[in-house]
């Protein structure tokens, strides 16, 4: 007990655990505690879909009826409907904060924020994170991060409207359209917090992953969620501070007049005197964060498919070291191909032809995943949850969405469909579906974990078939806008000849986006209610092998009383033969599944393999008698 | 309960921490190299870099800079041979130097205003000689908190693995920044 003395000290090198009489505020909202700190990030992170959601049916309102007049919109928006239609400006402000809120606050810090938090330390035998100070820190800049950029809702000119890419000049030059003036402020300041909150969590995440594993628990013992989530904080820390280092330039523009990305630019009639810089370095700049970004967004999704896959399969899952291998492949290869968003920029061919060969070869490691996915589902023993449903949803996105990636890819065809819809369908079915289907799936899967109540499985199979067949009705009609070349982020398909006859396709994907949002209703009830009202849940519902299924459904600070548990083998030993079960959870020691043992589970433990070896004359196996 | 827990917490591992500001090492590496790749591509496609003599005063920041290295490796052996005064001096001489540092720094940007390389122009190159010493200098702020608060632990009486642990992550990330400036100085002087 000679800590006790120190405890007053205030100083933050202490990991505060247990030692303090909690109250309401460090329980619920200061809590330093892992699982505490994902259910925040999660409920901020579904508060942020249902937003953004909610952004999206309003512009889908206007894609459909561009010339009628909703009333209860100006009743909503005030002077931005006025007359009940949106405005032009209004409708390009929705878009960009739209894809913001999803591509960053939820699909980045809801998917990682949640599940890092809550698994890495469960599942690799970890009493909390690293430094659980700058986790909670990591929290609440995120928090901080949404607030800011709800709140330019609330200002005059309205929020930032230049696309989630915010490519100068119109994210730079305050007069170029009214987002970008106070908007746009709030955006980058808003994206600075979550840059912060971002490292915080991944730095935290590495090291947490690196340094405190139980006792047994090598690098190859890991499940496959947690190679997932520590290769998406690698990720994080490689690019976000280039994201940064561009943020900071742009600041310098707007604010202090320098011309990092300006240059030549004339407004109505009068010139300004930046001289000298080049919006394409931007690009550059962002590009190198936002390619990575969209592996952040997907990588985390299929490590916890990886696992509810196998786990619904009753199956070990299929190819652990080249799900592990593919999963690096990606994170090496996503920093050598930003360049395929600038085929258009004027690049020099051979360059894009490089960034073309890079970009193809991602192809690789994704089917082997997919097909490791499709070769764990065969011919097992697969139990439909609502987990292993979603799960089963991302396979299905992950490739009809990586399909029209090969597309887009190409150079040559990238041309052509650059900033159509097509781009829209593709990067709406990987990650706006296949990653959000990986989230639900773990929110499905783990909610008896963070809640220790059970999420209901009818609500949760009604949830799942009205969204996936609201999702492909939604995203597969828009590949033929833009094969026909229909550019996104237009506001009214009346203004043009050419696409005025996609207008009634425009009618049904309205509706089949109401129809999936509708569907979520089914989600929020049955999350919320479940959290009070649901059954309570067993130790191990899903009869999983992870160590997370063996700490006390009671949340206590530091995961496990007394000891926490050893691991003797690998996550995936299901329907192992010779053994009764058709699991075996990773704190069982060999020495007590003699009769399921084989050969290769030993590592070349001679001395284990002569013990197996007496047994096994010991113990013949008996004759099949049937 | 409270008591298996507090048994547990008991002892203290540095280890994970101090891969944390590792990890932020990095991520700052990678925050300075997005920077000075976009200097070269810059320079690259305009034919033309900032074009100055560097004030004088970055030669003597510099050295500044080296030197407080110097004192905040002393103060760190000082520590290992329990010679807790003498570690406290050189820390504050390193703190003193890091004072010294950013006054030079702030001289040099002066100077560059009056020889008319101001922040604002038409040369980028020239602003983003500005931004990267002024990030630079922001390093230095939480530099000194670091070496601040081994400071203040070497005076109050925390345990060794607690104080050691604080010298040791304020000099992973003092000698960083210090690398960090000869980097951003001498790229700056190569890359003219």
């Amino acid at each position: 007990m000679s800590t006790i003395a120190l405890h007053d000290e205030h100083n933050h090198d202490h990991a505060d655990h247990g030692h303090h009489k909690e109250t309401l505020i460090s329980k619920y909202i200061f809590s330093m505690d892992h699982k505490m700190i994902a259910k925040q990030f999660l409920i901020t992170g579904i508060i942020m879909a249902v937003i953004a959601m909610g952004l999206s049916i309003l512009f889908r309102i206007q894609l459909a009826w561009p010339d009628q007049n909703f009333p209860f919109l100006e009743t909503f928006l005030g002077k931005w409907a006025e007359g009940g239609r949106i405005k032009p400006d209004f409708y390009l402000a929705l878009v960009t904060i739209h894809g913001t809120i999803m591509v960053f606050f939820v699909l980045t810090a809801g998917l990682s924020g949640t599940f890092s938090n809550l698994l890495i330390p469960l599942q690799i035998g970890a009493r909390d994170m690293a430094s659980p100070f700058l986790n909670m820190l990591s929290y609440w800049f995120f928090f901080t991060a949404c607030v800011i950029m709800m709140s330019s809702f609330f200002i005059q000119t309205g929020p930032a409207s230049g696309g989630w890419t915010v490519y100068p000049p119109l994210s730079v030059v305050a007069k170029a359209m009214p987002g970008s003036g106070m908007g746009m402020t709030l955006w980058l300041i808003s994206m600075v917090l979550f840059v912060a909150s971002s490292l915080m969590g991944g730095i935290n995440y590495v090291s947490t992953i690196l340094n405190m594993r139980t006792k047994g628990m090598d690098l190859w013992k890991m499940p496959l969620p947690i190679w997932a989530f520590f290769l998406t904080a690698i990720l994080g820390i490689l690019s976000f501070p280039v994201l940064v280092a561009g943020v900071v330039l742009m600041v310098f523009d707007r604010s202090f007049g320098t011309s990092f990305y300006l240059s030549d630019i004339v407004m109505g009639t009068t010139i300004l005197p930046n001289e000298g810089g080049s919006p394409i370095l931007w690009q550059h700049l962002f590009w190198f964060l936002g390619h990575p970004e969209v592996y952040i967004v997907i990588m985390p999704a299929l490590g916890i498919s990886s696992e509810v896959i196998s786990v619904n399969s009753r199956k070990p899952i299929f190819g652990y070291h080249a799900m592990v291998y593919s999963l690096i492949g990606i994170t090496v290869l996503s920093f050598i191909v930003w360049g395929h968003h600038m085929f258009v920029t004027g690049m020099n061919p051979l360059l894009g032809g490089v960034f073309m060969i890079t970009t193809l070869i991602i192809a690789v490691p994704s089917a082997v995943k997919t097909f490791n996915y499709l070769a764990t589902l065969w011919r097992g023993n697969i139990r439909f949850t609502p987990a292993m449903l979603f799960a089963i949803g991302l396979v299905s996105f992950f490739i009809s969405g990586g399909l029209t990636g090969i597309f887009l890819g190409n150079a040559s065809l990238d041309i052509n469909l650059h900033d159509t819809y097509f781009v829209v369908a593709h990067f709406h079915l990987v990650m706006g579906s296949a990653a959000i289907f990986g989230m639900l799936a773990g929110v499905y899967h783990w909610f008896p974990r963070m809640f220790g109540k059970m999420m209901n499985a009818k609500l949760g199979y009604l949830h799942f078939w009205l969204t996936f067949i609201a999702a492909y009705l939604v995203f597969f009609p828009l590949h033929f806008l833009g094969l026909d070349g229909v550019p996104r982020r237009y506001y009214a398909f009346t203004e043009f000849e050419f696409m005025k006859k996609w207008l009634t396709v425009n009618v049904f994907v309205t509706w089949a986006a109401i129809m999936a949002a509708l569907a979520q209703v089914a989600f929020l009830f049955n999350f919320f209610y479940s959290i009070f009202k649901g059954k309570v849940a067993p130790q191990n519902p899903w009869e999983a092998n992870t160590l997370e299924w063996t700490a006390p459904v009671e949340h206590i600070h530091g995961n496990w009383p007394g000891e926490i548990p050893t691991v003797y083998r690998w996550p995936y030993d299901y329907s192992k033969p010779g053994h009764d079960e058709d699991f075996i959870p990773q704190t069982v020691p060999f020495s007590q599944t003699m009769s399921s043992n084989l050969p290769h589970d030993f590592e070349g433990n001679a001395e284990a393999e002569k013990i197996q070896q007496d047994w096994e004359l010991a113990n013949p196996v008996e004759e099949n008698k049937g | 309960m409270v008591l298996t827990m507090e048994k547990i917490q008991d002892t203290f591992d540095p280890k994970p921490r101090k891969f944390i500001v590792w990890l932020f090492v990095v991520s700052s590496t990678i925050m300075f190299g997005g920077f000075t790749s976009y200097y070269l591509v810059f320079a690259a496609s305009k034919g033309k870099g900032h074009g100055l003599v560097l004030p004088d005063a970055f030669i003597y920041s510099s050295l500044v800079i080296i030197a407080s290295s110097i004192t905040l490796v002393l103060a760190s052996k000082a520590m290992r041979k329990l010679n807790f005064s003498l570690q406290r001096n050189m820390l504050w001489l390193t703190v003193i130097l890091a004072v010294a540092f950013g006054v030079m720094q702030f001289s040099a940007w002066s100077s560059m205003v009056k020889t008319g390389a101001t922040l604002v122009g038409n040369n980028a190159a020239i602003s983003f000689i500005y931004v990267v010493s002024g990030l630079h200098l922001l390093h230095i702020i939480g530099g000194v908190g670091l070496i601040i608060n081994a400071l203040v632990g070497s005076y109050k009486n925390i345990s060794p693995a607690k104080s050691n642990y604080r010298m040791e992550i304020a000099s992973i990330f003092w000698h960083f920044i210090d690398i960090l400036w000869i980097y951003l100085y001498v790229f700056l002087l190569l890359n003219r």
